[in-house]
Protein backbone atom coordinates (compact mmCIF):
# COMPACT_ATOMS: atom_id res chain seq x y z
CA UNK A 1 0.00 0.00 0.00
CA UNK A 2 1.15 3.36 -1.12
CA UNK A 3 0.32 6.44 0.90
CA UNK A 4 -0.25 9.87 -0.69
CA UNK A 5 -1.22 13.21 0.53
CA UNK A 6 -2.64 15.40 -0.97
CA UNK A 7 -4.58 12.80 -3.25
CA UNK A 8 -7.53 14.93 -4.12
CA UNK A 9 -6.22 17.47 -6.43
CA UNK A 10 -3.26 18.51 -8.55
CA UNK A 11 0.25 16.57 -8.36
CA UNK A 12 -1.33 14.11 -5.44
CA UNK A 13 -4.07 13.10 -7.68
CA UNK A 14 -2.05 12.47 -10.42
CA UNK A 15 0.40 10.45 -8.80
CA UNK A 16 -2.63 8.63 -6.94
CA UNK A 17 -4.14 8.07 -10.82
CA UNK A 18 -0.79 7.05 -11.80
CA UNK A 19 0.25 4.53 -9.39
CA UNK A 20 -3.40 3.29 -9.00
CA UNK A 21 -3.13 2.70 -12.78
CA UNK A 22 0.05 0.79 -12.31
CA UNK A 23 -1.72 -1.67 -10.00
CA UNK A 24 -0.52 -0.67 -6.73
CA UNK A 25 -2.72 -0.13 -4.05
CA UNK A 26 -3.08 3.05 -3.30
CA UNK A 27 -4.81 5.01 0.19
CA UNK A 28 -5.29 8.33 -0.28
CA UNK A 29 -5.27 11.50 2.50
CA UNK A 30 -7.15 14.90 1.83
CA UNK A 31 -9.26 17.31 3.23
CA UNK A 32 -11.85 16.65 0.92
CA UNK A 33 -12.09 13.26 -0.19
CA UNK A 34 -15.38 13.38 -2.02
CA UNK A 35 -15.77 12.05 -5.26
CA UNK A 36 -12.07 10.15 -4.59
CA UNK A 37 -12.35 6.55 -6.78
CA UNK A 38 -10.29 5.16 -4.27
CA UNK A 39 -9.77 4.49 -0.19
CA UNK A 40 -8.68 7.81 1.02
CA UNK A 41 -9.01 9.54 4.33
CA UNK A 42 -10.31 13.27 5.29
CA UNK A 43 -7.69 15.00 7.29
CA UNK A 44 -5.39 17.95 7.58
CA UNK A 45 -1.95 16.96 7.16
CA UNK A 46 -0.99 19.82 9.66
CA UNK A 47 -3.27 18.26 12.09
CA UNK A 48 -0.79 15.99 14.12
CA UNK A 49 -3.04 14.07 16.20
CA UNK A 50 -5.64 13.61 12.93
CA UNK A 51 -2.76 11.80 11.39
CA UNK A 52 -1.77 9.49 14.36
CA UNK A 53 -5.42 7.98 14.19
CA UNK A 54 -4.95 7.46 9.85
CA UNK A 55 -2.12 5.71 10.99
CA UNK A 56 -3.60 3.07 13.72
CA UNK A 57 -6.28 3.00 11.43
CA UNK A 58 -3.52 1.79 8.33
CA UNK A 59 -1.41 -0.41 11.32
CA UNK A 60 -5.11 -1.97 12.28
CA UNK A 61 -5.50 -2.90 8.55
CA UNK A 62 -2.78 -5.28 8.61
CA UNK A 63 -2.24 -4.04 5.16
CA UNK A 64 1.72 -3.36 4.55
CA UNK A 65 2.70 0.01 3.79
CA UNK A 66 6.00 0.41 1.38
CA UNK A 67 5.70 4.29 0.64
CA UNK A 68 4.25 7.36 1.74
CA UNK A 69 4.03 10.36 -0.83
CA UNK A 70 4.27 13.57 0.58
CA UNK A 71 2.23 15.55 -1.61
CA UNK A 72 0.09 17.76 0.19
CA UNK A 73 0.85 21.31 -0.20
CA UNK A 74 -0.22 25.15 -0.35
CA UNK A 75 1.34 27.87 -1.99
CA UNK A 76 2.09 31.50 -1.38
CA UNK A 77 2.48 33.47 -4.33
CA UNK A 78 3.17 36.54 -2.68
CA UNK A 79 6.20 39.08 -1.65
CA UNK A 80 6.98 38.50 1.64
CA UNK A 81 6.56 41.91 3.17
CA UNK A 82 2.86 41.71 2.09
CA UNK A 83 2.31 38.14 3.31
CA UNK A 84 -0.16 38.33 6.38
CA UNK A 85 1.13 36.14 8.85
CA UNK A 86 -1.40 34.06 9.54
CA UNK A 87 -1.11 33.18 5.50
CA UNK A 88 2.47 32.01 6.23
CA UNK A 89 2.29 30.39 9.15
CA UNK A 90 -0.30 28.63 7.12
CA UNK A 91 1.91 27.56 4.36
CA UNK A 92 4.50 26.43 7.18
CA UNK A 93 2.03 24.01 8.82
CA UNK A 94 0.66 22.61 5.69
CA UNK A 95 4.14 22.01 3.78
CA UNK A 96 6.69 21.54 6.75
CA UNK A 97 5.01 20.31 9.07
CA UNK A 98 2.31 18.36 7.41
CA UNK A 99 5.35 16.29 5.56
CA UNK A 100 7.10 16.12 9.44
CA UNK A 101 3.09 14.83 10.61
CA UNK A 102 2.73 11.91 7.88
CA UNK A 103 6.69 11.03 7.84
CA UNK A 104 6.24 10.50 12.21
CA UNK A 105 3.59 8.65 11.77
CA UNK A 106 3.46 6.35 8.84
CA UNK A 107 6.99 5.14 8.58
CA UNK A 108 6.82 2.86 11.93
CA UNK A 109 4.59 1.09 9.54
CA UNK A 110 7.41 0.81 6.86
CA UNK A 111 9.93 0.18 9.95
CA UNK A 112 7.84 -3.30 10.63
CA UNK A 113 8.88 -4.89 6.97
CA UNK A 114 12.33 -2.65 6.94
CA UNK A 115 11.64 -1.23 3.57
CA UNK A 116 9.71 1.53 2.40
CA UNK A 117 10.42 4.36 0.12
CA UNK A 118 9.42 8.04 1.66
CA UNK A 119 8.89 10.99 -1.12
CA UNK A 120 8.74 14.25 0.01
CA UNK A 121 7.65 17.50 -2.19
CA UNK A 122 10.12 20.68 -2.53
CA UNK A 123 10.29 23.25 -5.10
CA UNK A 124 12.47 24.62 -7.77
CA UNK A 125 12.17 27.39 -5.95
CA UNK A 126 14.57 26.81 -2.99
CA UNK A 127 17.41 26.67 -5.28
CA UNK A 128 16.49 29.79 -7.34
CA UNK A 129 15.53 31.63 -4.51
CA UNK A 130 12.41 33.19 -6.42
CA UNK A 131 10.86 36.28 -5.33
CA UNK A 132 7.76 36.35 -4.17
CA UNK A 133 7.80 33.14 -3.01
CA UNK A 134 9.52 33.37 0.13
CA UNK A 135 7.29 31.65 3.09
CA UNK A 136 6.78 28.83 0.35
CA UNK A 137 10.30 28.45 -0.45
CA UNK A 138 11.45 28.65 2.99
CA UNK A 139 8.94 26.12 4.15
CA UNK A 140 9.96 23.74 1.47
CA UNK A 141 13.85 24.34 2.12
CA UNK A 142 12.75 22.72 5.58
CA UNK A 143 11.58 19.85 3.94
CA UNK A 144 14.64 19.20 1.92
CA UNK A 145 16.15 19.72 5.07
CA UNK A 146 14.38 17.14 7.15
CA UNK A 147 14.31 14.72 4.28
CA UNK A 148 18.56 14.89 4.26
CA UNK A 149 18.22 14.22 8.33
CA UNK A 150 15.80 11.85 8.17
CA UNK A 151 17.20 9.63 5.41
CA UNK A 152 20.03 8.97 7.82
CA UNK A 153 18.08 8.15 10.68
CA UNK A 154 16.14 5.44 8.75
CA UNK A 155 19.08 4.24 6.35
CA UNK A 156 19.01 1.14 8.86
CA UNK A 157 15.49 0.06 8.13
CA UNK A 158 15.73 0.13 4.30
CA UNK A 159 13.77 2.88 4.01
CA UNK A 160 14.86 5.67 1.28
CA UNK A 161 14.16 9.27 2.19
CA UNK A 162 14.11 11.44 -1.46
CA UNK A 163 12.59 14.83 -2.47
CA UNK A 164 11.22 15.87 -5.89
CA UNK A 165 11.64 19.07 -6.71
CA UNK A 166 9.25 20.75 -9.78
CA UNK A 167 9.71 23.62 -11.24
CA UNK A 168 6.21 25.34 -12.19
CA UNK A 169 3.98 22.58 -13.13
CA UNK A 170 0.48 23.27 -14.52
CA UNK A 171 -1.88 22.44 -11.47
CA UNK A 172 -4.18 24.83 -9.22
CA UNK A 173 -0.98 25.40 -7.28
CA UNK A 174 0.39 28.33 -10.21
CA UNK A 175 -3.71 29.75 -10.31
CA UNK A 176 -2.71 33.24 -10.45
CA UNK A 177 1.01 33.38 -11.57
CA UNK A 178 1.27 34.60 -15.30
CA UNK A 179 2.56 32.76 -18.53
CA UNK A 180 5.12 35.71 -18.46
CA UNK A 181 6.11 34.95 -14.73
CA UNK A 182 6.10 31.22 -15.23
CA UNK A 183 8.32 31.62 -18.37
CA UNK A 184 10.64 33.22 -16.42
CA UNK A 185 11.33 30.73 -14.09
CA UNK A 186 11.31 28.11 -16.74
CA UNK A 187 14.33 29.63 -18.61
CA UNK A 188 16.43 29.38 -14.95
CA UNK A 189 15.70 25.41 -15.29
CA UNK A 190 18.55 22.97 -16.94
CA UNK A 191 16.04 21.71 -19.48
CA UNK A 192 13.52 25.15 -20.43
CA UNK A 193 10.43 23.74 -20.77
CA UNK A 194 8.08 23.83 -18.45
CA UNK A 195 6.60 20.01 -17.27
CA UNK A 196 3.92 18.39 -16.59
CA UNK A 197 2.22 16.51 -13.90
CA UNK A 198 2.90 13.10 -15.73
CA UNK A 199 6.26 14.07 -15.65
CA UNK A 200 6.94 14.50 -12.18
CA UNK A 201 4.55 11.07 -12.04
CA UNK A 202 7.56 9.61 -13.70
CA UNK A 203 10.15 10.52 -11.12
CA UNK A 204 7.65 9.35 -8.57
CA UNK A 205 7.53 5.73 -10.42
CA UNK A 206 11.66 6.10 -10.95
CA UNK A 207 11.99 6.44 -6.90
CA UNK A 208 9.56 3.73 -5.94
CA UNK A 209 11.12 1.39 -7.90
CA UNK A 210 13.30 -1.01 -6.62
CA UNK A 211 15.93 -0.24 -8.49
CA UNK A 212 16.49 3.24 -6.62
CA UNK A 213 17.70 1.35 -3.50
CA UNK A 214 20.54 3.46 -3.66
CA UNK A 215 19.04 6.74 -3.99
CA UNK A 216 18.45 8.54 -0.50
CA UNK A 217 18.42 11.86 1.20
CA UNK A 218 18.83 13.40 -2.45
CA UNK A 219 16.61 16.37 -4.19
CA UNK A 220 15.29 15.79 -7.73
CA UNK A 221 14.63 18.22 -9.69
CA UNK A 222 12.49 18.46 -12.30
CA UNK A 223 13.42 20.14 -15.76
CA UNK A 224 17.41 20.33 -13.86
CA UNK A 225 18.30 23.44 -11.21
CA UNK B 1 -4.10 -9.87 29.91
CA UNK B 2 -2.64 -8.45 33.14
CA UNK B 3 -0.12 -6.03 33.99
CA UNK B 4 2.41 -9.35 34.84
CA UNK B 5 2.28 -10.90 32.04
CA UNK B 6 2.76 -7.85 29.65
CA UNK B 7 5.84 -7.06 31.90
CA UNK B 8 6.87 -9.97 30.66
CA UNK B 9 6.53 -9.84 27.27
CA UNK B 10 7.76 -6.03 27.83
CA UNK B 11 11.11 -7.97 28.29
CA UNK B 12 10.73 -10.15 25.50
CA UNK B 13 10.67 -7.82 22.93
CA UNK B 14 13.90 -6.42 24.32
CA UNK B 15 15.26 -9.44 24.50
CA UNK B 16 14.22 -10.33 20.33
CA UNK B 17 15.73 -6.86 19.66
CA UNK B 18 18.85 -6.92 21.51
CA UNK B 19 19.80 -10.24 21.56
CA UNK B 20 22.45 -11.39 23.63
CA UNK B 21 23.50 -7.64 24.59
CA UNK B 22 20.10 -7.55 26.10
CA UNK B 23 21.52 -9.33 29.31
CA UNK B 24 24.19 -6.88 30.15
CA UNK B 25 21.19 -3.91 30.03
CA UNK B 26 19.70 -3.14 33.77
CA UNK B 27 16.44 -1.26 34.08
CA UNK B 28 18.41 1.88 35.06
CA UNK B 29 20.29 2.09 31.64
CA UNK B 30 19.91 5.00 29.29
CA UNK B 31 17.86 4.68 26.22
CA UNK B 32 19.21 7.73 24.56
CA UNK B 33 21.97 9.52 25.25
CA UNK B 34 25.77 9.10 25.25
CA UNK B 35 25.82 6.73 27.85
CA UNK B 36 23.18 4.10 26.57
CA UNK B 37 24.38 0.88 25.77
CA UNK B 38 21.74 0.51 23.00
CA UNK B 39 21.64 2.49 19.39
CA UNK B 40 18.70 4.54 18.41
CA UNK B 41 17.96 1.92 15.53
CA UNK B 42 17.38 -0.40 18.06
CA UNK B 43 15.49 1.84 20.26
CA UNK B 44 12.82 2.76 17.29
CA UNK B 45 12.55 -0.88 16.88
CA UNK B 46 11.59 -1.71 20.28
CA UNK B 47 9.35 0.89 20.14
CA UNK B 48 7.66 -0.51 17.05
CA UNK B 49 7.47 -3.93 18.48
CA UNK B 50 6.00 -2.52 21.55
CA UNK B 51 3.15 -0.39 19.48
CA UNK B 52 2.21 -4.15 18.14
CA UNK B 53 2.50 -5.94 21.61
CA UNK B 54 0.07 -3.36 22.80
CA UNK B 55 -2.22 -3.80 19.92
CA UNK B 56 -2.04 -7.34 20.89
CA UNK B 57 -3.09 -6.48 24.38
CA UNK B 58 -6.03 -4.24 23.36
CA UNK B 59 -4.65 -0.96 23.93
CA UNK B 60 -2.44 1.81 21.93
CA UNK B 61 0.96 2.66 22.92
CA UNK B 62 2.02 6.41 22.21
CA UNK B 63 5.66 6.70 21.83
CA UNK B 64 5.35 10.24 20.05
CA UNK B 65 3.48 12.15 22.84
CA UNK B 66 4.78 15.23 24.25
CA UNK B 67 5.80 13.78 27.66
CA UNK B 68 7.73 10.79 25.30
CA UNK B 69 9.89 13.60 24.40
CA UNK B 70 9.95 15.90 27.19
CA UNK B 71 13.77 16.03 28.50
CA UNK B 72 12.79 16.03 32.23
CA UNK B 73 10.20 12.82 32.59
CA UNK B 74 11.15 11.50 29.10
CA UNK B 75 9.90 7.59 28.55
CA UNK B 76 13.26 6.95 27.15
CA UNK B 77 15.14 7.92 30.03
CA UNK B 78 15.75 4.44 31.39
CA UNK B 79 14.75 1.06 30.65
CA UNK B 80 12.67 1.26 33.83
CA UNK B 81 10.83 4.60 32.90
CA UNK B 82 9.65 2.95 29.57
CA UNK B 83 8.35 0.02 31.25
CA UNK B 84 6.86 2.28 33.54
CA UNK B 85 4.94 4.17 30.61
CA UNK B 86 3.97 1.41 28.60
CA UNK B 87 2.51 -0.44 31.49
CA UNK B 88 1.21 2.82 32.55
CA UNK B 89 -0.89 3.75 29.30
CA UNK B 90 -2.11 -0.41 29.30
CA UNK B 91 -3.55 0.29 32.65
CA UNK B 92 -5.00 3.43 31.83
CA UNK B 93 -6.85 2.00 28.65
CA UNK B 94 -8.33 -0.70 31.13
CA UNK B 95 -9.70 1.91 33.63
Amino acid sequence: MIIVTGASRGLGRAIADRLLSAGHSVVGIARNTEGLDFPAYACDVADAEAIKTVARSLRSSGEKVTGLINAAGIASMNLALMSPAPQVDRVIRVNLMGTIHCTQSFTPLMVRQKYGRIINFSTIAVTLGLPGEAAYAASKAGVEAFSRSFAREVSAFGITVNCVAPGPIGTDLLRGVSQGQIEKIVDQQIIRKQFQPSDVCDVVELLLDGRSNSLSGQVLHVGGA
Amino acid sequence: MDSKSLEELFFQVLSSVLGSSRGTLGLEDQLMGGESPIDSFSLVEICVQLEDLAVEAGFEFDWTSDSAMSHSRSIFHSVESLQTEFLRQFLESIG
